[in-house]
């Protein structure tokens, strides 16, 4: 028997088939891959398929995702990351950074031109289609302009490795790049669970870079203001890359906001936060050009700000990158950029970029159709839907209808060479092997010229011998380290993020206010649907097994009825209800699991995680661990609901949920500092509560039950109150309903009694921002609901009229708190939260162009 | 002529308007053949801001803002104007024919950068076969081409019929062209079509257009109205309108507000407001020779 030890390096050589990130150009080894994969080597293969399920573990905590588009469920994908990262040496990244900048100068003034005096058209450098015939080209757009001496601010390049050994450009981002975030991610779980990786490799830190970008920020367009205000414009929750935007406002600490948050007044942006109106200096936005602004650009974008053009044109605000900056995606320039570099920078380009041919020339025309199998086909203008065409895919008949198609209308297609490209060590199913891979660098604009990320965001192939990267299409990431072969000096010390770091905005947007008292009042329906089911499954559970009366279990079956309002429920008074509570499982499984019923279990949690996830960017990540439980539970739900699984099984899982949201409620009273947004949680979990505690009184004891009923129910009442334990202690001898709601009612020190409730409530509007000098409505709800609890007699309170059993004092007093603690949650709305109207355009037109094929 | 011109547009809400955003293309340009003397916009309520600037077609427009509630929007543009013909007869015009103007668009690259954004389609005009053969007919390629437009613009005189109930905004050229119906706009939006289907250039003029009153009757207050024809390119020559509504060549008549590719690029209002009712809408407009 012969055993053969080969290494992992000696391994993957055997694999690869073309050329490979780890080979130069002489076939030879590069000694930074050989440090990589000696550290490789040291771990062990298997340790590495460890690390890579951390990998997947803390991303999947983190909350990292990337969502689909096309996914029918609407699920966020799990963000993946290869535990091998994409390495190129400090030397050879010099020059790449130096081409880099070269682009980002060039386009630079390309944009200005193109908006500006159009010599390159006139100088018939590049054909009037680029500028006229380009979807990317805003009319609205020519004379809005940033101070300064960038109009592209932000830039991102992706890039490969061409046949010649050569970084080769692929293609520009130049509206609102992404994956900034994800990289920075990409690098903290990196150096997180395989620190050991880099010995030896002295890769550059990130973190500079991001400082640059704020700094230039704040440089270039504060206007010398200290206390500037800058907002990060996203699309909202439903976006692909939401998770990055949030992550990156809270990173900068910049505000969180969507276009509803913003409005035009005065020529100024303004931010509706809960202080009032907050001037707006600079804005990062993550939506595209054409809908940043509805008056001016898509009158049907309800993502943008009308007005906003107006305010940029005023120089009030600064939008980055300026509307406008798509122009330059179209996939036409990149026939033309040789040209265009000798004409506006006097050089030649440095970068190589893959061979393009415009078809709206006849030269190029020709030479398309003639080589139409090995080349790529895009249209010039980019869209969601108009994919790469591989010549090399298409049949024979495919081919002629392409042709068909370029000949009718030429100008609209670009062709380019199809490339071999590098290949890259890739983690895949336990080993290493050779994937296809690209590289996303970024820029930014600063006082000094354009400043580029010593790093990027690296994306290979998920198949084997397929180019192919887009998170859309399920690419993989890595993180990309530009290596050294010493430390880096006279470099600021800054440490990657971690949670302490996580800045807080410094203004809360209304709806963003909002969605944090909606977090609270969800999370607390969670929560007291949970006790009380399971203090009913409980009691059924007692009754199966010893028998005895069950006049009880009705009352509190009725109970849960009114307390989720999922009428009719138990409460019908006809035949229905007789077989509903018989045979109650059926419909305690279905307030369980159904997400599709208001009130039940399953549609509260999926509320409150659709609240959490408006405002991802308030949560760091200790509690962003324990909202991925919560999680984990709405899946197990849809999983029981699927299954039907029995009663049993579920109250495990119930279980499981309830202190999963008693680790959510401790981690945010452990680590969020005390800032409006936390009293505006806190607030709606303590209005929840109220209303919760006070149904359940109100429901069970209406109407006076014999004796031997009242006592079940005062037992769940107070089990519901987490009260039970206490009460046995004080009292020792029968439970009474006077003694009972003696302590329900206004224990002072007991966090589930309604008098503690009022007054922690109160406490937390008092903190929130208002004229202190007054109370507020919501105020003086709390002040009047907390009096009547305090002042009350509860032997009155239990009094019944003897006919009709009804204790009209009791119900009275529970109607008038429920009345109360409505108006409080009504006048917080009022107070904070901004309504907004439903916005129309008219006259506007629509975007006709739309809806027709031309 | 010297003309008062008086566009009063007034909406009414059902619910108050919270917030109002708005762009205005109502300030006449000044051309070869006409000046403009005084312009005022008069808004109510108060704007909160009015600012003016030039469009990308050279057009004046104006922004407004509006941060109060309001139930009722009134805005009026009052501009005085002097048309200007130096030749009172209508020209006879001898122009390069089809086929040398559609050779030149295509060759003279000078000039295909300063008409391509007119020849392309935009978002309210946009052809189909249907589009093109009904025009094609008019434009042999020996014809002159000032002449085979003009008679284009008279055939849709002829086969359309004036209806201003049948079309919006928004109604499709190829339903016009179904239908044989619509409105100044509608027949503008055709002919647009048409010419750049062809390959020639054409853009969209919006303006006012004086009426007369019936013999021996009064005129009567608001009784005009906003119109809308083409400017075609003729090498040699240039922008030259010509107004398919009425099968004429503009004369001093007719006023010109702004121009664009098409509708789009000049509606006299458009705004962004919040408010959840619904609203209603009176133009009038007068033009009144002094």
């Amino acid at each position: 028997m012969t055993i053969t030890n080969t290494t992992l390096l000696q391994d993957y050589r055997l694999k690869v088939r073309s050329y490979d990130e780890v080979l130069d150009r002489n076939g030879a080894l590069k000694p930074h891959w050989q440090l990589l994969f000696a550290a490789l080597e040291k771990l062990g293969i298997k340790e590495v398929g460890v690390r890579n399920q951390e990998i997947i573990t803390k991303l999947q905590e983190n909350g990292v995702t990337y969502s689909v588009y096309e996914s029918s469920d609407g699920l966020n994908r799990p963000w993946q990351l290869d535990p091998i990262p994409f390495l190129i040496h400090q030397s050879e990244w010099q020059e790449i950074a130096r081409g880099l900048r070269q682009r980002a100068e060039l386009l630079n003034l390309l944009l200005q031109d193109l908006y500006g005096p159009k010599t390159l058209v006139k100088e018939k450098v590049i054909p009037p289609e680029l500028v006229y015939d380009n979807t990317g080209f805003l009319r609205a757009c020519h004379d809005v302009k940033l101070a300064g001496r960038h109009q592209l601010v932000k830039y991102a390049v992706d890039m490969a490795r061409g046949p010649d050994g050569r970084m080769w450009v692929l293609d520009n981002r130049t509206q609102a790049p992404s994956g900034a975030g994800y990289t920075l991610e990409n690098r903290t779980v990196m150096s997180k669970v395989l620190p050991d990786l880099a010995e030896n490799l002295f890769v550059r830190r990130l973190s500079p870079f991001y400082l640059s970008t704020q700094q230039a920020l704040a440089r270039n367009f504060g206007k010398g203001k200290d206390d500037l205000t800058i907002v990060y414009l996203t699309p909202g929750p439903n976006n692909e890359t939401y998770f990055e935007h949030a992550y990156l406002a809270a990173y900068y600490g910049y505000i969180l906001a969507q276009g509803d948050d913003l409005l035009v007044r005065g020529g100024f942006v303004w931010l509706k936060s809960i202080e009032g109106l907050r001037k707006v200096d600079i804005i990062l936005r993550r939506i595209d050009d054409d809908f940043s602004d509805p008056l001016e650009l898509r009158s049907d974008s309800r993502l943008g700000v009308p007005g906003l053009l107006h305010a940029i044109r005023m120089g009030k605000v600064a939008v980055i990158n300026p509307p406008g900056t798509g122009v330059l995606e179209n996939n036409a320039f990149m026939a033309f950029m040789h040209n265009t570099c000798r004409h506006l920078l006097g050089q030649e380009l440095m970068l190589p970029s893959v061979a393009t041919w415009w078809c709206g020339q006849g030269k190029e025309l020709n030479f398309v159709l003639e080589n139409l199998e090995r080349l790529i086909i895009k249209r010039v203008n980019r869209h969601r839907e108009n994919r790469s065409i591989y010549g090399h895919l298409l049949s024979a008949a495919q081919l002629e209808q392409l042709k068909r198609e370029i000949r009718a209308n030429p100008t609209q297609f670009v062709a380019q060479e199809e490339v071999s490209f590098s290949t890259t060590p890739a983690f895949v199913n336990g080993s290493i092997e050779p994937r296809f891979a690209a590289l996303r660098a970024y820029l930014i604009g600063t006082e000094n010229g354009y400043e580029v990320m010593p790093g990027g965001l690296t994306r290979s192939s998920p198949e084997a011998g397929r180019f192919t990267f887009s998170n859309q299409y399920g690419g993989i990431s890595k993180d990309t380290w530009i290596v050294g072969d010493e430390v880096e000096h006279a470099q600021e010390h800054i440490v990657l993020p971690t949670s302490t770091q996580y800045r807080k905005a410094s203004s809360l947007p209304s709806r963003s206010a909002d969605n944090l008292f909606w977090v609270g009042r969800y999370g607390e329906r969670v929560l007291a649907t949970n006790a009380f089911i399971n203090i009913v499954l409980n009691a059924l559970n007692i009754h199966q097994n010893y028998g005895g009366q069950n006049e009880h279990i009705a009352w509190l079956l009725r109970s849960l009825t009114h307390l989720t309002l999922t009428y009719p429920g138990f409460v019908e008074d006809d035949g229905t209800e007789s077989t509903l509570l018989a045979n109650p499982i059926r419909e305690l499984n279905d307030l369980v699991l159904n997400v599709k019923r208001a009130g039940t279990i399953a549609s509260s949690v999926e509320r409150f995680l659709r609240a959490i996830k408006s405002v991802r960017d308030q949560w760091n990540p200790e509690i962003w661990r324990a909202i991925d439980l919560v999680e984990g539970s709405l899946v197990r739900i849809k999983t029981l609901k699927k299954e039907q699984a029995d009663h049993r099984a579920i109250q495990k899982d119930l279980d499981r949920l309830y202190s999963r949201m008693f680790t959510f409620y401790g981690t945010v009273s452990e680590t969020m500092s005390r800032d409006n947004a936390y009293y505006l949680l806190k607030s709606g979990k303590l209005i929840e509560r109220i209303l919760s505690r006070v149904s359940v009184i109100r429901s069970s004891f209406a109407f006076r039950n014999p004796e031997y009923v009242e006592n079940e129910l005062l037992e769940a009442l107070l089990n519901y109150h987490h009260l039970l334990g206490r009460f046995r202690n004080t009292y020792r001898s029968q439970i009474s309903l006077s003694a009972a709601l003696d302590m329900v009612l206004m224990e002072a020190n007991s966090p589930y009694a309604l008098a503690y409730q009022f007054d922690a409530l109160g406490r937390c509007l008092d903190r929130l921002p208002g004229n202190h000098e007054r109370l507020n409505n919501a105020q003086k709800a709390v002040l009047e609901a907390s009096a009547k609890i305090k002042l009350i007699d509860v032997v009155e309170l239990c009094e019944y009229e003897e006919e009709s059993n009804f204790r009209k004092n009791l119900d009275e007093l529970m109607s008038e708190i429920t009345a109360l603690t409505l108006t409080a949650s009504e006048s917080i709305s009022n107070l904070y939260f901004s309504h907004v109207a439903i916005q129309s355009s008219f006259f506007g037109g629509g975007n006709p162009s739309d809806l027709h094929e031309i | 002529m010297r003309y008062n011109l008086i566009h009063s547009t007034l909406y009414e809400y059902k619910q108050p308007v919270s917030s109002y955003h708005s762009i205005t293309c109502l300030c006449p340009r000044t051309t070869p053949n006409q000046i403009l003397g005084d312009f005022s916009l008069i808004i109510t309520p108060e704007p909160a801001e009015l600012t003016e600037r030039t469009d990308f077609f050279g057009n004046t427009v104006h922004y407004f803002s509006i941060q109060k509630p309001h139930k009722q929007l009134r805005v009026i543009a009052r501009s005085h104007i002097e048309s200007i013909f130096s030749n009172p007869e209508l020209p006879i015009v001898k122009s390069v024919t089809c086929r040398e103007a559609a050779v030149a668009f295509q060759t003279d690259i000078g000039l295909k950068n300063e008409v391509l954004q007119y020849l392309l389609p935009s978002p309210f005009v946009y052809w189909d076969e249907d589009i093109r053969r009904y025009a094609r007919d008019c434009f042999p390629d020996d014809r002159p081409l000032f002449e085979a437009i003009k008679d284009f613009c008279g055939k849709i005189f002829r086969e359309f019929t004036f209806d201003s109930k049948f079309s919006t905004v928004n109604t499709p050229i190829k339903t016009v062209l179904r239908e044989k119906k619509g409105v100044c706009q509608d027949f503008s939006h055709l002919a647009i079509a048409g010419l750049r289907s062809l390959g020639f250039p054409a853009r969209y003029v919006s303006g006012y257009l004086e009426t007369l009153p019936p013999p021996g009757k009064k005129k009567l207050q608001g009784s005009d109205a906003s119109h809308a024809w083409i400017s075609a390119y003729i090498p040699d020559i240039g922008w030259c309108d010509f107004d398919p509504t009425n099968d004429v060549v503009p004369r001093e008549r007719h006023l010109t507000t702004a121009w664009g590719r098409d509708y789009a690029d000049v509606p006299p209002l458009k705004g962004i407001l919040f408010s959840s009712g619904k609203q209603r809408l009176k133009v009038e407009v007068d033009v009144l020779p002094i």
